[in-house]
Formats: C-alpha cells, sequence, structure tokens
C-alpha cells in the first residue's frame, strides 16, 4: 500500500555528440595550398601538409621543411523554426585550428623521408543562443581533436612512392543542453558532459607519376573511434530532484570515419597545374550514438540514438598558376554529399549537401621562407525534422576559414 | 607589386571573414487569411478561463488557453484581449474557496515525507469573488468561466467566477460575451458538463442530454455567427485520460504474507482472493452482493481525491470498500465516454454546418496519453512529471495550455488559410519543483 504518487520522472532522450564544424564529410582544412585547389592535393606533392593528404607524395620531398599554420574559422548558423517562424542564432566563437607538419631527411637525395604532422581536424565550437527553441536537444558543443601522426615514406622507385603513419587522436569533448525540470523560478536545469576522448588509426598512401605530365594518388585513412571513458556528467535540477539527476561518470564513443581518395594531378603548363580529388567516406559506421551512465536512475537512462549516416562520395578540385619565381596563384571547388539522412539532422551537424569554394595565394621571400594563406567559403542550407526531438526547421550555414601558414625549408 | 597584392587579399581574406558569414533571417509573412482577428472572443470553462493547479489566479490568466491563442492573434491584427484578471498581489481561489496548489513536501500518515501537491496557502483569497471588475471601456474577451455548462449560458448566472465580471446581477454570459461584437470567436463547450460526472464519481447522475446540448450550441452559434465572424470550435477530450483520474493505480494494494491470509480468510468466502504483492482496491458496488463490496477491475479509475492517509493507515480499499464517489467503475466510463462521443459528434456537425474551424482536442487528449516529444521535451499526461498537465490533474498548465494553443492556431490555419505563428511551448511554465 505504499507509493501511492509514482513519480516515475522524465524518460529523456538523453545525450548526442556530434562533430560540431565537421560537414558530413571529412574537414580537409590541413594545409593552405590544398586547400586554395579546392582542399585536394592527393596526388600532388606541395609541402609537409602531404603528411596528410598522402604520405606516399611525401617520398618527393626534397629537402626538410617546416610547416605552421592556422585556419580560423568563422562560423554561423540561423535556424528558422517551422511552426513559430522564429530565428536563432549561434554565437560561435571563432574555431581556430591549428597545424604544424615537418619533413626530414637523413641525407640528400635519401629515399627514406620522416614525417610528423600535428592538426586539429575538429577544433571549433558550436554555441547557441540563450533560451533557443532547440535547448534540449544542445545548447553548446566543444569538441577538440588533436592528431598526432609521425609517418614514413619511401620512395621505391623514381615515379613511385609510398607512406604510411600511425595517427594518435587527442580530444576534449564538453556537451551541454538544458533539461526540462525547472525549479520555483521557473529555471530549467542543465546538464553537462565532459570527456577526454583518445583514439587510433593510420594513414596510407601511394604517389604515382604516370607520366612527366599527369600523376596519380590513393589514399587510405582508417576508421578512428574515439572513446571517452570516465567522462564526467554533471547535472543542474533543482534540489527535490538531485537524486533523479546524479551526477557521475559516463561512457561514450564517437567513430570518425575511413576515407579512401583517389586523386589527380595534371601539369598541363610549366605555369598551369591542376588537381582532383574523389573522397569515399565511410559515414555508414555512424548507426548510433550511445551513452552510458554509471549511475541510472528512472530519469536518468543510458541512451542509443539513431544517427544511421551514410557513406558518400565527395568531390574536390582546383588549379594553381604559377605567375612568376616568387607567386602563385590557387583556386578551387568542391562538392560534398551529406551523409546525414533527414531524421538525423541535429543543432550540432546542420549538415547538408554543400558546394565550396576556395582561393589563395604562395609567395616565396627567399628560397628557404615563403608564406601561404587560403580562404575556404560555403554556405549551405538543410530543412529536416529530427526524429528523437521532433525539431524541425529550416538550419542555413555560412562558413568562411582564411588560413596562413609560415613554411621553412633548408 | 606582388608584396601589394599579397596584403590587399589579407585584408580582404578578414574583411570577408567578418562581415560576409552570417545567414540572413527573413521576417517572416504572416497572414490573417479569411478571418478578421481584430475583436476575440473565447467561450469555456476553466480550461479557457486559465484555471489550473485548482485555483485561478493572475499568472495562470496571463498563461490561459484564451490568451495564447489571442496573443498570437494580435500578430495578424488582433486588437486588445481583456482578461478578468485577479490582482496579480493576490494568491488567487479555487472553486471550493481554497488556495491554489504548489509542489511541495508533505508527511503522510506515515511519517513519510515525499513530493506532494500541497495549497500555497490555508485558504483562497475570498477578494477575489467580492469585487466586481466589469468595465464599459474595456469589455472582456476571455469567458473562460470554471464550472461553465453550455446550458447556463442563456440567462442571469450565480458562479462567483462570472458574477465577479458581469455587467449586472442580471446579465447572461452570451450578452455579455457579445455585447463586443467579436469578429472572431472560440467555443470550447461541453468539457465541465462531463468532469463534474467524472469528477463525482458519476454519483452526479445528470448529464445534459445530446439533443438539448445540440440546440443550446446551435443557438450559440446562431449569436456568433450573426454579423459574419468566423470561429474555431473545440471537441471534449475523453477526461477518463486525465491524471485526476490516472494516478492512483487500481492494484495499488500491496501486501505482505500476513495481510494476505488476512485478508483471504475475510474475502475468500465472496470469492475474491489475493495474492503477496499488488492487488486490486476493495470497491462498494451494491450490485455486487450481499455485502455490497468487490474488487476494483484494471479498467475502472480511482480519482485523485482518494484520502490517502485513510488509504494507507486506516484500511480504506481493503477492509473499508472505497465509497462510489471515488471511483469511476465499467457502467460509469462506458457512459461518460458515450455522452463525450455523442457531444463531439454534434461539435463536428455543426462546425461542419456554420462551416466553422474545429479542433480536435478528443485526439490531442489521446495523443497526450500516448506520449509524444515536443521540440526534445517529452510530453504526457502522466500526473506531475508528464509535463502538459496542472496540479490538479485535470487543468493544463502555461506549457500544456501552450500545446493546446498551438493545435487551435493549426486549426485556424488550415481552415482560413492564415499564416499565425504557433508559440515556442517550451518558453510556458511546466510543473515548478521545489
Amino acid at each position: 500500500m505504499k507509493q501511492m504518487y509514482i513519480f516515475s520522472l522524465f524518460l529523456l532522450g538523453f545525450l548526442s555528440i556530434n562533430r560540431s564544424y565537421a560537414q558530413g564529410f571529412q574537414v580537409n582544412f590541413q594545409g593552405q595550398k590544398q586547400q586554395g585547389m579546392g582542399c585536394a592535393g592527393t596526388a600532388l606533392f606541395q609541402d609537409g601538409a602531404s603528411i596528410f593528404y598522402n604520405p606516399g607524395s611525401v617520398a618527393f620531398s626534397n629537402e626538410n621543411s617546416i610547416n605552421i599554420a592556422s585556419t580560423p574559422i568563422f562560423s554561423n548558423v540561423l535556424y528558422v523554426d517551422s511552426a513559430t517562424q522564429h530565428g536563432y542564432r549561434t554565437k560561435n566563437p571563432v574555431g581556430t585550428p591549428f597545424s604544424a607538419y615537418g619533413i626530414f631527411q637523413a641525407h640528400k637525395h635519401d629515399k627514406l623521408k620522416f614525417g610528423i604532422a600535428a592538426y586539429t581536424p575538429f577544433g571549433s565550437t558550436v554555441q547557441w543562443e540563450e533560451n533557443w527553441i532547440g535547448r534540449f536537444a544542445l545548447t553548446r558543443l566543444e569538441l577538440k581533436a588533436i592528431y598526432i601522426q609521425p609517418t614514413l615514406s619511401y620512395r621505391i622507385a623514381d615515379v613511385i612512392g609510398i607512406g604510411a603513419g600511425f595517427i594518435i587522436s587527442t580530444g576534449n569533448v564538453n556537451l551541454q543542453k538544458d533539461v526540462p525540470v525547472q525549479d520555483s523560478l521557473g529555471n530549467y536545469g542543465h546538464a553537462e558532459l565532459a570527456g577526454k576522448a583518445l583514439g587510433f588509426g593510420f594513414n596510407a598512401g601511394i604517389h604515382y607519376d604516370l607520366n612527366k605530365k599527369l600523376t596519380v594518388g590513393i589514399t587510405y585513412r582508417s576508421q578512428i573511434n574515439m572513446k571517452v571513458k570516465n567522462g564526467v556528467a554533471t547535472f543542474t535540477v533543482p534540489a527535490s530532484l538531485n537524486t533523479n539527476f546524479p551526477d557521475g561518470v559516463f561512457t561514450g564513443a564517437l567513430p570518425l570515419p575511413n576515407v579512401t581518395t583517389l586523386g589527380w594531378a595534371y601539369k598541363a603548363t610549366k605555369k598551369w597545374q591542376f588537381v582532383l580529388d574523389i573522397n569515399y567516406v565511410g559515414w555508414k559506421v555512424y548507426d548510433s550514438l550511445a551513452f552510458d551512465y554509471e549511475k541510472n536512475t528512472t530519469s536518468l537512462l543510458d541512451t542509443k540514438s539513431a544517427r544511421n549516416y551514410k557513406s558518400i562520395f565527395a568531390f574536390r578540385g582546383g588549379a594553381m598558376y604559377k605567375a612568376n619565381g616568387k607567386l602563385d596563384m590557387r583556386l578551387g571547388s568542391g562538392f560534398g554529399f551529406s551523409p546525414v539522412p533527414d531524421a538525423s539532422v541535429t543543432p550540432e551537424t546542420p549538415d547538408a549537401n554543400r558546394f565550396y569554394f576556395t582561393g589563395g595565394l604562395s609567395y616565396r621571400f627567399t628560397e628557404k621562407f615563403s608564406i601561404d594563406a587560403s580562404i575556404y567559403y560555403t554556405q549551405l542550407k538543410r530543412t529536416a525534422q529530427n526524429a528523437e526531438t521532433n525539431l524541425y526547421g529550416t538550419y542555413r550555414t555560412k562558413a568562411v576559414a582564411p588560413g596562413f601558414s609560415l613554411i621553412y625549408k633548408w | 607589386m606582388n608584396r601589394i597584392i599579397t596584403t590587399i587579399s589579407i585584408a580582404a581574406f578578414m574583411v570577408l571573414a567578418v562581415f560576409s558569414c552570417k545567414p540572413k533571417y527573413n521576417e517572416p509573412t504572416y497572414s490573417k487569411g479569411e478571418i478578421d482577428p481584430s475583436r476575440f472572443v473565447m467561450i469555456g470553462g476553466g480550461h479557457v478561463a486559465g484555471y489550473m493547479n485548482d485555483g485561478l489566479y493572475f499568472e495562470g490568466q496571463e498563461n490561459s488557453l484564451a490568451n495564447i491563442i489571442a496573443r498570437q492573434l494580435a500578430k495578424v491584427g488582433g486588437g486588445n484581449f481583456n482578461q478578468p484578471l485577479v490582482d496579480q498581489s493576490s494568491i488567487g481561489i479555487s472553486s471550493n474557496l481554497l488556495s491554489p496548489m504548489k509542489l511541495g513536501y508533505k508527511t503522510d500518515c506515515q511519517g513519510v515525507t515525499s513530493l506532494s501537491p500541497i495549497r500555497i496557502a490555508a485558504q483562497g483569497d475570498l477578494g477575489v469573488f467580492n469585487q466586481n471588475i466589469y468595465s464599459t471601456n474595456a469589455l472582456f474577451g476571455n469567458y473562460g468561466i470554471p464550472g461553465l455548462k453550455l446550458a447556463d449560458v442563456f440567462s442571469s448566472n450565480s458562479n462567483s467566477f462570472f458574477t465577479r465580471m458581469a455587467s449586472s446581477s442580471s446579465a447572461s454570459i452570451m450578452g455579455d460575451a457579445f455585447a463586443s461584437q467579436p469578429t472572431f470567436f472560440s467555443l470550447f463547450l461541453g468539457l465541465e458538463e462531463v468532469l463534474s460526472f467524472a469528477k463525482s464519481g458519476g454519483t452526479t447522475e445528470y448529464i445534459q442530454p445530446n439533443i438539448l446540448f445540440a440546440s443550446d450550441y446551435e443557438q450559440v452559434l446562431l449569436t456568433a455567427t450573426a454579423n459574419g465572424a468566423k470561429g474555431v470550435l473545440a471537441t471534449i477530450p475523453d477526461v477518463s485520460e486525465m491524471p485526476y483520474f490516472t494516478t492512483i493505480p487500481w492494484n495499488g494494494l500491496t501486501l505482505d504474507a500476513s495481510s494476505n491470509t488476512t485478508l483471504n480468510s475475510i474475502y475468500n468466502p465472496l470469492d475474491y482472493y489475493f495474492s503477496v504483492g499488488s492487488n486490486p482496491f476493495m470497491i462498494v458496488d451494491s450490485t455486487a452482493n450481499a455485502f455490497a463490496v468487490r474488487q476494483i477491475l484494471s479498467t475502472e479509475l480511482l480519482t485523485l481525491s482518494l484520502p490517502l492517509d485513510s488509504v494507507k493507515c486506516n484500511q480504506m480499499g481493503v477492509l473499508f470498500p472505497i465509497r462510489d464517489e471515488f471511483v469511476l467503475d465499467a457502467g460509469e466510463l462506458q457512459y461518460l465516454r458515450g455522452v463525450i462521443a455523442e457531444y463531439n459528434q454534434i461539435i463536428i456537425d455543426l462546425a461542419a454546418k456554420y462551416n466553422l474551424a474545429v479542433v480536435n482536442v478528443n485526439e490531442f487528449s489521446k495523443n497526450l496519453q500516448t506520449g509524444f516529444v515536443y521540440n526534445g521535451v517529452t510530453m504526457s499526461s502522466k500526473f506531475v512529471s508528464g509535463g502538459a498537465y496542472s496540479l490538479d490533474g485535470i487543468h493544463f498548465n502555461a506549457k500544456g495550455n501552450a500545446l493546446l494553443a498551438n493545435e487551435f492556431i493549426k486549426s485556424i490555419n488550415s481552415k482560413y488559410k492564415s499564416r499565425i505563428p504557433q508559440v515556442d511551448a517550451n518558453a510556458f511554465n511546466s510543473t515548478l519543483f521545489p
């Protein structure tokens, strides 16, 4: 004769992490020269960023080089809710991904090269405005991942190079959303999940000069499972509900997909060069997102959210014009299909099929020192209803990423 | 020269980055479609009035169904919408002269303290009823009168929630409501009839027969549409889906081994059997046997007014069967649901006859019972945790009203080709936890 009032509280569809700005296909914000040509460069050795684009082409490096770069991302999303017609914006701080690459050889003309790269494929924050309509799906997501990739490349013939690198990925994730329980003043609760993630993978490639003009490259970057162990879940809820939302430990995992790339480079004249990359990205691995809380209650259950991403193709291409001995100019563009089905579109990744445009410049001050600049622009639009939250509206995103790098060779 | 180009390009990048990357928000175009929303009147019961947590008070009225609809109508040309507001400093008052409820801690007869609805004061603010707030300068638009039955709209009325806003002691609700010559109206009538029957555990025998209900309803419509005003009608929810009737479980009688033995020895001769664990409560039923007692069926409902301390400590529902006034038995439920279905058919038919919009509140209530996710929040008709019903288990809270207002808006938009925006229901308060 007990438990007359049964407060089985809030089966919350809890928590979902996702790539922040990492549109469906992976973000190739590595290498200003490659970015200038549509983020392509699998078959063209340019500089240290080739450690990312194709470890095989690194074998064609002829000197030691160090390359330090940053590509700040200015990205803004506007969400217009279909029912209220109200618009809500992100207030994202500027993402500042950096990268550093070094290529070294023991002696001049060695066939073996050593490479080391550190880059941040995800370095941005999505922050929605206060009290926005999707606050129970997401208020803020900060994802920082740093990839460190030591690499060995070897020129097995005058026209063929192979290379492979091991990737150690470390990262931080901080995900926040409001919890739909109100205190006596009407303030909603809040949940924060923070953790460190660790994952491992590899990157391997072949570079083959078919003839003096045409080069082909193939790379495979493996899937990396970013695992969060001992993440910390913190809940701010009314005092009477504290036991329903115990602070505690959670575990989760996020698969970053494998990428297979086939690329071509064509040297049309002394002044003009063209590149084309086709990526196949194995997003199919991202079928669901699961969170496992150490302490479960009727209000706080382990969750498994369907994602059902599909593997997609992306196409990237660009051209370079060598204006003179010191200045190169670049233009490029790309198109990627979205791996995100309508039902899985979330405020973390308001992803859509997208075109983007890029441009870039290189200027060599001396034989040893040069700078590169690049710019990337895209805008996209997606109208969808999320199957888990039922948020239904249109996301419009604009992003500009101007980047700079300093290169020193010896 | 090249250096200049480089510098200019870098500067251009920065300018582009800062200025060109915000998507443009196009101001939405709202439209009133075929309606004239300039003077809006809504007639109904407590659900329309903003009565919630078993009380009428300022904040509830601000978030009344009628007021939320009126606020959205104002975006397409609706005028001022006056409500018979209780003073902001007043605690408000319930139909039984009690104060409204809030969620707090209550210690039961067994000394167990738990979260429970409690009254915010020993009694309600009687001053609410002592003052007449009618004004010819600001005619009311919200004629949601807690307890209002359709048959009572035509003549003078002693309902305290009406007398405080009536133009005179002889005024009728119809007369006052249509004095402003509304250009757009909404009716949410019939609900209080079935509710009063259900709340009494089916002990109030009389519900207006459907033929009279139909003719009264049509009479209201004739007046309402006389000037060509358009309107929106609402069907009646199955009130037995409300948490007032679904919170106390039929099988909440939990027995240990010794009480199990005792009860079996008492009731086995009547052919009622018990087991260790959950068991059906015993209820009064004069037709059951000579002792007028039987086990409740799993389909039968207990009201939230059931005195739980008597159940927990004084053998109510065990040795003393639960009285009829706390039980909706199978026969009463069948009758109740039959009346609701008949009333709803009348409302739907009249909406068609007068070419008016109709909101399927019955379906909305069913969806709530199943539960649905609204912008990331799970809403259901569960008591307290479901998020839509106030602590009285019958009336919606502000968020529930907002969700229902969106149903009205959708119905108006679809019938009258208007584009009235819905509200973000999560911006309205739900249950507040201490």
